[in-house]
């Protein structure tokens, strides 16, 4: 789990080759690809889990229900948390937080990242070098280090994390969206419209944005990965919102230490992070590949 | 090489100390043989040789190496290694006349005598005297020093600590204090020598390991001192290095992978997987304690009924078995256990949710919101809150968690509802760390200004005052009485403390004191490796 | 800024050199503002044991509450001259408590970077010639699984697995004790170095990939191919030189993420580095210290970047003709 290098990754794979697609038939089209099915089946899963568990558990998520640390069997599917509270109960509440936290802190990233970055592609002068220069600053702070920063400052919130988050993702969504607007902004029908009389921010949002839309789809997939990495591994450090919450990150945390006596507290939340991220991984994988016409052989059968 | 008879007379009075021909106090013994004797009894001949090396977590670049001041954990473990007290307790938490000193005698209440054992020497070789020991009391009592132990010396007559000659101290006090015994054998009352200053100075203590180096936050590395003073071949090993760790579960690792010989605070649930990698935990039933403070004069606590509800709320037996796996013992919310006028004739409180809510409604507070501050600043802490609010739920009590890495901040001591840690302590001692309107740490803003309770700062100078112990006991027992009815302390349960160590490492014994691993190896002097 | 274009490759590694002072003056200026907002250290430093008295005797030796907006000038005359201040929690130039962990953290990052970034070069170039066939496949579902498992549950599976519970192979925990180099501890450095490779081969070995796809497509390597050059000297002369250009920005980028984001590392391995450092500091509010060590890792990230684009520029023979 690397938080700092997304942007990098579909930059690096957008720069080469972005031929404007439509998003929708460019999902649909990305999913002919296995990798994207079962990214997309397990994202799917992992939220319906996240949604609904709660509604299926045998127990309180705080309820104590047995030793702390006890062997699954009797009351306890799963066993016991270091608590004696029920793992499975805990796991089916936990997806909420962690998703719905990281669902928010990529939705404000994405929506001020793109902002920043079409707004720097279209001004083309100094407002654009000012821009690039206040993402870069930003930029320089490693992800975590930022959010452990703030969190300690400002305290454990639920909005601190999703805010150092979101202002961590802004500038790599405003790199990715300023790269792949500028040949957009280059191009004819843009000055055309200008030259109508349109005002500004309806260039921007109605024609550079549709065609920029297919790199987006995946950079946010990439950003939400790393959005769930990042609030895992404060958790694991020990700065999680409410700290009996059930969240997969704090349950990793809280049951580290009786690993080898107990394993599901561990295993199961550890299994269900990797899978969520693993699924948005391989959906954004899927869409970039079909993007940048890597597949397209295979895709256009 | 002690006075074994004047020892068991000493020791016969529990933390009251009673000393100087007080014949009241005479009483039975059940410690009477040396710590160093029984520990050595307890495990085979000690061998000599090799580098122990223990993992302290709680530390960081924060660290100090004080002999009279601590901030962390591992600044208690580094201590020890080089500086001694006057008096000493034993594995039962009473007090022994196995320090520096040969005697501490309480001549008038307002005066004590001590008298140095002699002979003893430095480790650069210069000899203990009473010029020591007067330096060492008006370093901790000087307040600009800002050392743990000042609020301690608020009885002694700092400036006119006299010495008598070579080995004789006489300390005056200010009014009587019979806990004075007490203050001396804390382990923030080292014995140093004149001009002492803290690290990056040197380190000259009269311990049985000299320092060899020291990076705080880091790790500290001690050598073996060949000329201390017990003699009788210790200390045993040649080094002892002290690391310092962040993570408990690295921690855990590093003795499971046998990088470390013993660490602090193996977490309960580890004691199984310890064993199973044929390693040990010494499990010492020690009377440390995680209250829940109420501050009495802040809402909602300023009305007695809802801290009386709110001691009603907790499942005691429930709270040990979940936060200690069990290993732990009830608490009455009442603190010192070990002490001897600890009142066991209170009825121990059980949860009673129904009486709880008709406390709560008598006071109009039903369906009461509260905010519960929290910190990991010890093990327990957290789910110590986390399982109150759990238990609350029943009584309809909505208890709002906070977990703050910054709650020993600028919000300490000023909160309404906080959990906190202690130490084993004996009552009056404990009373004057906490309870008082002038305590360092007086979390419940104990004792009520006015009305029922307002007498409490009187009975504990009486109590100070009192020579003959069955009255000390009576007063405090009647302090205890004020704390049991409307205090604002909860106190589930006194939990066990519990480390790890490597199968080979011998001579650790279970104690009740306040520091990890039988006092750290009672300076890492009574422990060797087999 | 019309007036820095031009000039070929000088003036290009010119106009990036001030624009990299520029944005280290600024993230200066953001630094120091925002740490302002860490709150009364002598509180944070002697946490539960903070008497009355001993609060008093520290913030008189900390010299709290001086006015701090002209101190900026002041402590950026310092940070000029290697003067980084005293460390509020150690009381000790934070020079003297950070260099060893400098070198602790250094030496683990340019390890991790010496064996992932030709490892996932390798990989990278391997499954792009070998496209769609068994080692792509395989390849990139690794890489991709590796990629989405969060360092920490790397970092414990390793030492479950190699440490304390299955085999005793190699030690649980890392520190460099103070006065050793952590090359004298080479055992010690296997797992969190393989910890940190797992972190950064997978996305460096997805972009050589991609990379290298998009070059071995490309008009000019078609050409060399007509031309009849031998397939290797078309691989290693024109192919993967042109495919290096993106790589060097996401390498950079990896490096820069490992000096920062060992925090979790040191954490799990106990290593003596500036990871474990910032989050002490972090808690301590240990205001000089922070500055530091986030002027150090942000710096870190601009002279990486730097290098990158310079690198990327000398490698790509396309891009060095458009200056």
């Amino acid at each position: 789990m690397n938080p700092g290098t997304g942007g990098a990754v579909a930059t690096a794979g957008l720069e080469l080759a972005t031929p404007p697609v439509k998003p929708s038939s460019l999902f649909r089209r990305s999913l002919r690809l296995w990798r994207t099915r079962i990214g997309v089946a397990l994202v799917l899963i992992l939220v319906l889990l996240a949604i609904f568990g709660p509604y299926l558990a045998p127990h309180s998520p705080d309820a104590f229900i047995g030793a702390p640390n006890s062997s699954p069997g009797g009351k306890a599917v799963l066993g016991t948390d270091y608590l004696g509270q029920d793992v499975l109960s805990r796991f089916l509440y936990g997806g909420r937080s962690i998703l719905f936290m990281a669902i928010i802190a990529t939705g404000i990233g994405l929506i001020a990242g793109v902002a920043i970055g079409l707004i720097a592609a279209y001004s083309r002068n100094a407002v654009d070098d000012v821009l690039m220069r206040g993402m870069d600053v930003i930029m320089a702070f490693p992800q975590i280090m930022l959010a452990l920063v703030a969190v300690t400052v400002i305290g454990a919130h639920a909005w601190v994390i999703v805010a150092a988050i979101a202002l961590t993702t802004a500038p790599r969504v405003a790199r990715v969206t300023r790269g792949t607007a500028q040949p957009v902004v280059e191009r004819d029908f843009v000055a055309a419209t200008e030259a109508m009389g349109v005002p500004r921010w309806r260039i921007l949002t109605g024609e550079l944005l549709p065609n920029i839309l297919g790199p987006l789809m995946v950079e946010s997939s990439l950003r939400l990965t790393y959005s769930i990495g990042v609030i895992a591994a404060l958790a694991f450090l020990g700065l999680s919102p409410n700290p009996n919450s059930a969240n997969w990150g704090t349950m990793i945390n809280e049951n580290e230490i009786a690993l080898s006596v107990q394993p599901w507290g561990v295993v199961i939340p550890v299994i269900a992070l990797a899978a969520l991220t693993m699924g948005t991984g391989l959906m954004g994988d899927g869409i970039a590949r079909t993007a940048a016409g890597i597949d397209r052989a295979r895709g256009e059968e | 090489m002690t006075d074994v008879s004047r020892r068991q007379f000493f020791t016969g009075a529990a933390g009251v100390a009673v000393l100087g021909g007080l014949a009241a106090a005479c009483g039975s013994s059940s410690s009477g043989s040396s710590p160093s004797t029984s520990a050595s009894v307890a495990a085979g001949t000690p061998k000599a040789g090799g580098n122990f090396r223990l993992g302290v977590t709680g530390g960081g670049s924060k660290d100090i190496l004080d002999g009279q001041n601590i901030i962390t954990k591992p600044d208690q473990a580094r201590l020890v290694t080089a500086f001694e007290t006057l008096l000493e307790y034993d594995e039962n938490y009473q007090l022994q006349e196995t320090g520096l000193a040969q005697h501490v005698t309480q001549d008038n209440p307002k005066q004590y005598t001590i008298q140095l054992r002699q002979g003893i020497e430095f480790q650069n070789g210069k000899t203990l005297t009473a010029d020591d020991v007067i330096y060492s009391l008006q370093r901790i009592g000087t307040k600009g020093n800002g050392l743990t132990g000042f609020a301690a010396t608020a009885t002694m007559d700092i400036k006119n600590v006299k010495k008598m000659d070579k080995y004789t101290v006489r300390l005056p006090l200010l009014s009587a204090d019979s806990t004075i015994p007490d203050t001396l054998a804390g382990y923030t009352f080292g014995i140093v020598p004149v001009g002492y200053k803290a690290f990056p100075h040197a380190q000259v203590g009269t311990g049985a390991y000299k320092l060899k180096s020291f990076t705080p936050g880091q790790q500290s590395v001690h050598t073996r001192n060949p000329n201390y003073w017990r003699g009788g071949g210790q200390p045993w090993f040649d080094q002892v290095t002290i690391i310092d760790f962040n993570s408990a579960t690295a921690q855990a690792n590093a003795l499971f992978g046998g990088q470390l010989d013993a660490i602090t605070d193996l977490p309960a649930s580890q004691v199984k997987v310890a064993q199973g990698h044929g390693q040990k935990a010494l499990i010492s039933k020690t009377g440390g304690w995680l209250p829940l403070c109420m501050a009495i004069d802040m809402p909602p606590f300023d009305d007695v009924k809802v801290r009386q509800a709110m001691r009603l709320i907790v499942d005691r037996p429930a709270m040990i078995e979940q936060v200690a796996s069990g290993y732990g013992f009830v608490g009455n919310d009442l603190y010192a256990p070990f002490d001897a006028g600890y009142d066991h004739s209170l009825p121990q409180r059980h949860q009673d949710i129904d009486q709880a809510k008709s406390l709560l409604k008598a006071a109009g507070k039903e369906g009461l919101t509260v905010d519960l501050h929290t910190t990991n600043g010890a093990a327990g802490m957290v789910e110590t809150a986390t399982i109150f609010a759990q238990q609350a739920k029943a009584a309809g009590v909505t208890v709002n968690l906070h977990n703050d890495p910054n709650y020993y901040g600028s919000q300490y001591l000023k909160l309404a509802f906080s959990v906190d840690f202690w130490g084993t302590r004996n009552y009056l001692s404990q009373v004057q760390q906490g309870s008082l309107p002038n305590s360092p740490y007086n979390e419940t803003h104990w004792p009520p200004k006015s009305g029922t309770g307002s007498n409490f700062g009187s009975l504990y100078s009486q109590a100070l005052a009192a020579t003959d112990s069955s009255k000390r006991i009576e007063i405090t027992q009647e302090m205890q009485k004020l704390e049991y009815d409307i205090g604002g302390y909860i106190i589930p349960f006194f939990g066990d403390l519990i480390d790890g160590y490597a199968s080979n490492v011998h001579g650790l014994e279970p104690s009740k004191g306040t520091l990890n691993l039988d006092s750290f190896g009672h300076g890492y002097r009574t422990i060797w490796f087999a | 800024m019309n007036w820095l274009r031009g000039g070929g490759i000088a003036g290009f590694i010119v106009r990036r050199l001030l624009l990299a002072v520029v944005v280290l003056f600024l993230v200066s200026v953001l630094v120091f503002a925002s740490t302002q907002a860490l709150g009364n250290p002598a509180r944070a430093i002697l946490g539960r044991n903070a008497t009355p008295a001993s609060l008093a005797a520290l913030s008189a030796q900390l010299h709290l509450g001086q006015p701090f907006v002209t101190q900026y000038w002041d402590w950026l005359k310092g940070l000029l001259h290697g003067n980084l201040g005293i460390s509020l929690a150690a009381q000790q130039p934070v020079t003297k408590v950070i260099s060893a962990r400098l070198v602790n953290s250094a030496a683990l990052v340019v390890l991790s970077g010496a064996i992932s970034i030709p490892l996932s070069i390798a990989i990278g170039s391997w499954a792009a010639l070998r496209r769609e066939k068994l080692f792509d496949t395989a390849s990139s579902t690794l890489l991709l699984v590796l990629a989405a498992l969060p360092e920490f549950v790397v970092a414990v599976v390793l030492v479950i697995l190699l440490s304390t519970t299955v085999f005793h192979w190699l030690p649980a925990i890392s520190p460099i004790p103070p006065g050793s180099r952590p090359w004298d501890h080479g055992k010690a450095l296997i797992l969190p170095t393989a910890t940190l490779v797992i972190a950064v081969a997978p996305y460096v070995a997805r972009v050589m990939r991609a990379s290298m796809i998009e070059v071995l497509e490309s008009d000019y390597v078609e050409m060399a191919r007509l031309k009849g050059l031998p397939e290797r000297t078309v691989l290693i002369r024109h192919a993967l030189p042109n495919a290096l250009g993106p790589v060097f920005q996401v390498i950079a980028i990896n490096l820069a993420y490992l000096a920062g984001g060992i925090v979790v590392v040191e954490y799990v391995f106990n290593y003596t580095g500036i990871g474990s450092a910032l989050q002490d500091a972090v808690i301590n509010h240990d205001i000089p210290l922070v500055q530091a060590l986030a002027m150090i890792i942000a710096a870190v990230y601009v002279v990486l970047n730097l290098l990158a684009d310079v690198a990327t520029i000398l490698v790509t023979p396309r891009l060095r003709t458009r200056l």
